[in-house]
């Protein structure tokens, strides 16, 4: 036994647990999102059946089963279940049933010992809605122009060839009121900011301001005709859509007539088969990476979170690094080593440790109203006070994260500066270089592996920040994306989605918590996969460049 | 070396102990085969003045010896050179020891040839030869090698040069000999043949002096690090009282 | 001493005294041209003095090697004369030395320019993680040349010059550290070359080297010292011995002995030196 510990053997299997727990930890917490995430998307069958308590009339049940969980017969009476005394244990499943605009609740937990068989009925359709979230029926008819065109049986291949018909339609509306009508409105705010210029500007005489006037208005009608023809387009293509409707009917016996455009996404789970749902599976997923939020974010997809998440770690990668890299290379190249150049570092050490809701505050505070207050000011005077830069924005999230994010970037890069061999400085100065040429030509390069180390530990704390967002920029549904056809293309100004606060939103903030509650596991899948992406980005160049300076990792 | 001349402690002050143990070791040896050597000359002489044919013979068949140390030794400073890569007073003495052990054996072989004439040479010659001389110069020569070994044992570059100066009387005495003996072959014609024999021996002797001349030579260069080969005894002296004028 | 044509060539270089050095030929500093003059030099770091009062002179076209125990100033003299020192914060010098007849501690004199002139290769090879070709170029980069056709013919005969060109001239595109040690070394001392300096300093060049790198960073050190002055420090005395014609031993910041090479290995002048070079307790 002594010998056992003589050798060190404990501190083996000390150390070893350490990195089975941490491992255990990681793979479970991960495990779980990917499991219950990537679940959401899975067609699930729908069952059917009577449920009769204790007493009462049976009613029709339809749905799809969230969850389920034994309870002890008490904790079920405490629950106001009306259940028979006679066992210890019983099972009750939480129903989806959907049809919110006709039943009040779509969630119900039902007892398993007052229910009938579960059916699996094949005709029992799933339809994703507009509005109202989900729907559990049986489609009955499909009408044109309020005609009967199709019922019964050969109902569901009619509905489903016009359902195919719609989607081009569907989706050109989306273009022209994301797209289109939003290039024209751009314009035409443009116009209208350049006639409040033209008022305000006295230099000018007054024909002049009359001719110029007139330039303007004209040039104004020319758009506002060009919006009134995509939004006729639009109707008519409404119009179109509006001919088409289908009656379904729910379990309870409920007829309810739908226009075919309010539909996105109609399923038969039950008549599925496992490839099928496999392909069904792929293109909900799909839908929920490229498709824009509905509902309060609860349904649709999470496209301009993402966006917004990425585009605002770009961003700020772009501030921080240049910005890190040269006050690194500062402190450790150019600075006299002494006192104040030690309590500038510790300060910058410490700023790491800064709760980072301070950092918001501060960016609410220096950016959004300081800074982005004067250039109102100064530039966007004419929009007053509607505010420009004078509100949350990419711009001030980006800066506020760099802020965040500048240590990692200061200490790694310093790090890697002071690993560069002064072998080498030496040889370059003895060939002749300058300081400078030095460090710019031979040190600076060599480093940059560690320069990139930096940048990926400051982008995997930014991705995942969500509380200073909140105050300068973040939004929970923001109308356009930062990017677009537009000029300037880029719009740092405009409020931005991120994934990490779709998530907070959705989870907590939404009317309807349990539907959400999957889309939240879903969503922060989808937030560390985009850490991860953008790390392996990182890390790949980051080995490119190590394979290219060989010299220091050896 | 002008400020410390070498000394006993010359073998002492090396930092490798192995090192010190070689270089003594070469040194005693050199000195072992310069008795060795001296004793061969001291035995040729005598065996050639009273005419001892026996100790002739003992000398004729010991040069083997004298041979087969200066291989060893020159085997040993190669491994010297090789190993330890000798540089200044080091690098002098080995090569001041390559050079007196060739000298050394020539010495030997110039006894071992007196020791063959003496045995050549038979009783009514040896009555008429200058065999008083011929000892006289013998023991000269013998002196000249025993001072030039005594010079190597101490590592005195200014006793080197003043058996050095011996050369100049060991050549005089050459030149009074050889006068003898040619007189002697003018007068007797027919004992040529035995008397040049003699010339031989005394020539033999004259060369020994020479070499004991290198030999003090080589010990100056090794003490002082001068080159003194070629040159006047004069200027020897100097560098040997690291006098540099 | 077989680069008698060398030795023929150059100007005021031999004093073919015969007579008692017994015909051979010896170098006589008083015959040569002055390349590197120090003069009275005086160096501390901080409190401590490294340099007490160093008088030299390095003649033009000559190898001269420094030789001494760890500690003694050799390198931090090495160092003086390409003023990498001024790298070190508490480093003050008092005396002169002139190249060329120029102070280099004048204020008119550019440092980056004087280490242009003073090269300098380093005890361990420190190729840049560049390509071979790129660290060859990379002085001539510093001094703005870009056409490629100038490049190459100064890489293919610095590369030629340092005995490299046959053993990399097919990869001269792949990193300096594929490269062996001495081949690195070489590599260093082309990149050193490239710039075309009139000395070069060589601070303990050879002493990572295996002993066949060695003997080739010898040879070229023989075939450098017709177009460059060199000096160079090193720990191993048989190869000061072996590639220097002047050697200068230096003994806690002083300059105990210098002279030509062949006299301070056989017969130096100072007891001190006797004892360094043969391994004496001092």
């Amino acid at each position: 036994m002594r010998n056992w510990f003589n050798r060190g053997i404990p501190w083996i299997w000390l150390n070893a647990g350490a990195v089975a727990v941490s491992l255990v930890l990681v793979l479970g917490l991960f495990g779980h999102v990917v499991f219950t995430g990537l679940q959401h998307f899975w067609p699930k069958d729908i069952i059917a059946f009577d449920y009769a308590e204790p007493g009462q009339d049976p009613v029709s049940v339809m749905g799809e089963v969230d969850r389920s969980e034994v309870l002890s017969v008490r904790a079920a009476e405490r629950r106001g279940f009306e259940v028979d005394e006679s066992g210890d244990l019983i099972t009750r499943h939480r129903i989806k049933r959907g049809n919110r605009d006709i039943t009040d609740r779509d969630f119900t937990w039902y007892v398993q010992e007052n229910m009938s068989e579960w059916e699996y009925p094949e005709d029992a359709v799933r339809l994703e809605r507009r509005q109202w979230g989900d729907f559990y029926g049986y489609l009955r008819e499909v009408r044109v122009d309020g005609e009967v065109v199709a019922e019964g049986d050969a109902a569901w291949e009619r509905f489903d060839s016009l359902f195919a018909d719609n989607v081009p339609r569907i989706e050109e509306i989306g273009r022209i009121e994301r797209v289109e009508i939003g290039n024209v409105n751009a314009e035409i705010e443009e116009l209208r900011l350049a006639q409040r210029r033209l008022r305000a500007n006295e230099t000018l005489s007054e024909q002049e301001r009359q001719e110029r006037a007139e330039a303007l208005q004209e040039e104004r009608n020319r758009w506002e005709d060009e919006y009134d023809e995509l939004v006729e387009r639009r109707n008519e293509l409404l119009e179109e859509i509006g001919r088409y409707d289908a009656v379904f009917e729910t379990v309870e016996g409920h007829r309810k007539t739908m226009p075919l455009g309010d539909i996105v996404k109609p399923s038969r789970p039950n008549a599925m088969s496992t490839a099928e749902k496999a392909v069904f599976y792929v293109g909900e997923f799909w839908d929920f990476v490229s498709g824009y939020p509905r509902e309060a974010n609860t349904e649709g997809g999470i496209l301009p979170a993402i966006f917004g998440t990425v585009f605002m770690t770009l961003v700020m990668a772009v501030f921080v690094t240049p910005f890190g890299v040269l006050a690194a290379i500062y402190m450790r190249e150019y600075a006299k080593q002494g006192p104040l150049i030690r309590m500038i570092r510790i300060s910058v050490n410490n700023l790491a440790g800064v709760p980072s809701i301070v950092f918001g505050v501060f960016g609410l505070g220096f950016f959004v109203y300081f800074m982005g207050g004067g250039i109102d000011q100064l530039f966007y005077s004419e929009r007053l006070p509607s505010p420009t830069f004078g509100k949350g924005g990419v711009l001030w999230a980006s800066l506020t994260l760099a802020l965040l994010t500048l240590p990692v970037v200061i200490v790694s890069t310093e790090e890697g500066l002071a690993r560069i061999p002064g072998s080498i400085r030496q040889g370059a100065l003895a060939l002749g270089a300058t300081k400078g040429e030095m460090l710019w030509r031979t040190v600076v390069p060599l480093a940059t592996p560690a320069m990139i180390t930096g940048l990926i530990l400051a982008v995997a704390r930014a991705a995942g920040e969500v509380a200073p967002l909140m105050l300068v920029g973040v939004v929970k549904l923001a109308p356009a994306l930062p990017v677009d056809g537009n000029f300037p293309f880029l719009h740092l100004d405009r409020s931005f989605m991120h994934l990490g606060f779709h998530i907070y939103d959705v989870g907590f903030q939404s009317p309807n918590v349990e539907a959400g509650r999957p889309l939240v596991y879903a969503t922060a899948l989808i937030l560390v996969m985009v850490i991860i992406v953008l790390n392996l980005t990182a890390i790949m160049i980051r080995n490119h460049l190590r394979e290219r300076f060989r010299a220091e990792s050896d | 070396m002008t400020d410390d001349s070498i000394d006993e402690n010359f073998f002492k002050q090396h930092i490798s102990h192995q090192f010190n143990e070689e270089l003594e070791e070469i040194h005693s040896r050199v000195l072992a085969m310069g008795g060795l050597v001296e004793q061969q000359l001291t035995d040729a002489v005598t065996a050639m003045v009273n005419g001892d044919k026996e100790l002739a013979q003992t000398v004729v068949t010991s040069d083997y010896k004298v041979n087969s140390m200066e291989v060893e030794l020159d085997e040993e400073c190669t491994h010297v050179l090789v190993r330890r890569q000798p540089t200044a007073s080091d690098l002098r003495l080995v090569m001041a020891v390559v050079k007196t052990i060739t000298d050394l054996e020539r010495i030997g072989d110039e006894a071992e040839r007196i020791g063959r004439m003496a045995l050549h040479l038979l009783d009514d010659d040896r009555a008429v030869a200058p065999m008083k001389e011929m000892g006289a110069f013998g023991n000269h020569v013998r002196d000249m090698l025993r001072g030039s070994l005594d010079a190597v044992a101490r590592m005195d570059a200014e006793a080197a040069v003043r058996v050095a100066q011996q050369d100049i009387q060991a050549d005089s005495q050459y030149e009074a000999l050889l006068q003898r003996l040619m007189d002697q072959m003018m007068k007797t014609p027919d004992s040529i043949p035995r008397v040049m024999d003699i010339v031989w021996s005394a020539r033999s002797m004259e060369r020994i002096g020479d070499r004991a001349r290198n030999i003090c030579e080589y010990v100056v260069y090794f003490v002082r690090g001068k080159d003194v080969r070629h040159t006047s005894f004069d200027e020897m002296a100097r560098e040997a009282t690291g006098d540099r004028g | 001493m077989s680069d008698t044509e060398t030795r023929d060539t150059a100007t005021h270089a031999v004093s073919s005294n015969r007579g008692r050095n017994g015909g051979q030929r010896q170098l006589n500093i008083r015959d040569e041209d002055i390349c590197v003059e120090i003069d009275q030099l005086k160096l501390w770091y901080g409190d401590d003095q490294a340099l007490k009062g160093i008088d030299l002179q390095i003649p033009r076209n000559r190898v001269t090697a420094f030789i001494g125990p760890s500690g003694c100033g050799k390198s931090t003299l090495l160092r003086c004369m390409n003023r990498m020192n001024d790298l070190i914060d508490n480093c003050r010098i008092e005396g002169a030395i002139r190249i060329d007849g120029q102070d280099i501690h004048d204020r008119s004199v550019d440092i980056p320019e004087l280490r242009r002139r003073v090269g300098m290769v380093f005890q361990k090879p420190n190729p840049f993680p560049k390509s071979i070709y790129e660290n060859v170029a990379y002085g001539l980069r510093l001094q703005g040349v870009k056409k490629r056709r100038i490049l190459d013919e100064v890489v293919e005969k610095s590369l030629r010059q340092a005995a490299l060109w046959d053993e990399v001239k097919d990869r001269l595109s792949e990193n300096a550290f594929g490269l062996s040690g001495g081949q690195q070394q070489r590599l260093v001392i082309a990149r050193a070359v490239a710039i075309e300096p009139e000395v070069l300093l060589l601070d303990e060049p050879a002493s990572a080297l295996d002993p066949l790198a060695t003997l080739k960073i010898e040879e070229l050190i023989f075939e450098l010292k017709k177009h460059y002055t060199i000096a160079i420090v090193t720990h191993n005395m048989q190869q000061a011995a072996r590639v220097s014609d002047y050697t200068a031993y230096l003994y806690l910041g002083e300059l105990m002995e210098f002279n030509d090479t062949d006299t301070l290995f056989t017969n130096p002048s100072k007891k001190a030196t006797e004892d360094y070079i043969t391994g004496r307790h001092g």
